[in-house]
């Protein structure tokens, strides 16, 4: 009875825990674990997506890796990094390409897919969901 | 395993730059304007608006671009932009906007020959692709008077960082020829232009200057007239004709956009010893995102610093035969110079992010062109009058693809 309570109550929270990761699952920018990238800010990873910045601010060249339109991780990102919504984001990079000055980051389907990217591939970055990150990569910011 | 495997060799492919990609984007657009006397249009280059040629009009914003992107090789690229509206002549024969040549020189220093964008003011270059900006078009009061958009020749581009503040300066030389209709056309000589734009957060701005030498011969015969007419007459010509004349353009422009709302403030003035003349224009701009809907506000004013209005020749004396012909040369010149721009416009609108890639959009507008001119209005009839506010009802849907 008492043990039944208690993995009753761990269920509860667990649940609770699972149901916020839904809402908010926390994000992580990831280079390649062989990467000698800094600890980047909020804004510097903005300007890699978003085709403003070529370069780590250690002026290694760096190319940015997204995930999937209308993935939830993506949407996420953009609002949390650029407040961008999807609708902005299009906007945004419609801007870029009709003035030729610029196309979106090339996309890869999905954490693991994007993990195995970066890793890979000193030159990269790319986001994931911090429950995907293992030691092939290393982040460079957390997104709350 | 051999599907993750089969996965990340796909998502590698997707990694390299495809070697060439078709995108586009267009407005079908519907304005309304309860006038008879003039037309409004987004351009002193358009052929009709709503008004006088109809009270309903689908040329002011209507429009298709098609753009081809090549990756030649890791540094160079090429871009080929083809846009079909209306023009002058009342024609939709598709105009190529853009075709140049890329070279990446460095990942922040980039070359391009070709026909390339004039960095006008901030929303110059993408002003066509209506699905970019909340608002149904920029403002023909500040953007309206420079119909140019592009120039033959080659930019620079160079990307740099000053701590937080991202910059990017554009220096560009250039040409370009416009047919209007037969036989006329524009035309701009020595195009020279630079712009310096900051970044820094949600704010950006951009500061830019153009010269050039501009010629523009739709109103020759009455140029050619007024020569007859002696030193004063010549004087006359040699003022207004717009013949290889000096044309200089000064804009600053700001934008503040946090995401859920923005501002947008630009001005500028141009320059030409010529019926072109002086003016300055003001916009300002502000909305707020709600949901898929962003209300929003703005006003535009433009202010003419050449005189509207001029005397002419002087008549008193002469034959009555050449005293009538300088009559109608004297009201000609005066017609022409009306086309010197004093207006101001209230808006107030609403975008409604439908669908993915497609937007619709509701914009009410108040016109008031003032003192003599007849504002950024086209095809005046007889009977304009100047200080009558017109209402423009606007209806657009902006796509991408």
């Amino acid at each position: 009875m008492n043990l039944s309570i208690r993995s009753l109550f761990t269920a509860l929270v667990l649940f609770a825990g699972a149901m916020s990761d839904a809402s908010a699952a926390e994000l992580v920018v990831i280079v390649s674990a062989r990467s000698t990238a800094p600890a980047l800010r909020n804004d510097q990873v903005a300007a890699i997506f978003l085709g403003q910045a070529a370069q780590l601010p250690d002026g290694a060249n760096v190319t940015a890796i997204d995930q999937q339109v209308g993935s939830d991780v993506r949407d996420e990102f953009y609002v949390r990094v650029a407040a961008k919504s999807p609708a902005l984001l299009k906007a945004y990079w419609s801007k870029l390409l009709f003035t030729g000055r610029g196309q979106p980051p090339r996309e890869a389907g999905g954490n693991a897919a994007v993990k195995k990217l970066v890793a890979d591939t000193p030159g990269l970055i790319g986001y994931i969901e911090r429950s995907a990150l293992d030691a092939t990569v290393r982040p460079v910011l957390v997104l709350h | 395993m051999a599907l993750a495997s089969g996965a990340a060799t796909a998502a590698t492919t997707d990694v390299l730059p495809s070697l060439w990609s078709v995108s586009g984007f267009g407005t079908a657009g519907l304005v309304h304007a309860n006038t008879d006397t003039a037309d409004f249009s987004n351009s002193v280059l358009k052929g009709s608006g709503a008004g006088a040629s109809g009270r309903w009009s689908g040329a002011v914003d209507s429009r298709l671009g098609v753009q081809l992107d090549v990756a030649l090789l890791p540094q160079w690229s090429a871009v080929l932009q083809v846009v079909s509206e209306q023009q002058y002549n009342n024609s939709y024969r598709p105009r190529v906007e853009w075709a140049n040549l890329k070279y990446q020189v460095t990942p922040d220093v980039t070359l391009r020959v070709g026909r390339v964008s004039l960095p006008v003011f901030m929303a110059a270059e993408h002003r066509k692709v209506g699905y970019v900006y909340s608002e149904v078009r920029q403002p023909v009061e500040v953007s309206g008077g420079v119909p140019i958009t592009s120039s033959d020749g080659a930019d620079l581009s160079w990307r740099w960082h000053t701590g937080q503040l991202r910059h990017t300066t554009r220096v560009q030389y250039g040409r370009t020829e416009m047919g209007l209709s037969e036989g006329i056309s524009l035309r701009a000589r020595g195009i020279m232009a630079a712009s310096h734009s900051i970044d820094v957060g949600s704010f950006s701005a951009r500061a830019s200057v153009i010269g050039a030498k501009v010629s523009v011969n739709f109103a020759d015969p009455l140029f050619d007239g007024l020569r007859q007419f002696g030193p004063a007459g010549m004087a006359l010509a040699d003022r207004y004709a717009v013949d290889s004349k000096r044309f200089s353009l000064v804009a600053l422009g700001m934008e503040y956009d946090p995401g859920t709302w923005f501002v947008h403030a630009e001005g500028g003035r141009q320059r030409s010893q010529s019926v072109l003349g002086t003016n300055v224009g003001l916009a300002l701009g502000a909305g707020y995102r709600w949901r898929d809907f962003t209300p929003y506000v703005g006003y535009a004013t433009v202010h003419a610093q050449t005189e509207t209005r001029t005397s002419g020749l002087a008549l008193a004396g002469l034959p009555p035969q050449l005293a009538g012909t300088g009559a109608a040369l004297n009201a000609g010149l005066n017609q022409l110079l009306m086309t010197l721009p004093e207006q101001s416009t209230l808006s107030i609108g609403t975008r409604w992010d439908a669908y993915e890639n497609i937007a619709v959009k509701l914009q009410f507008e108040r016109v008031t062109p003032h003192g003599n001119s007849r504002g950024t209005l086209i095809n005046p009839q007889p009977g304009f009058v100047s200080d009558r506010a017109i209402n423009v009802t606007s209806m657009t849907l902006d796509f991408v693809f």
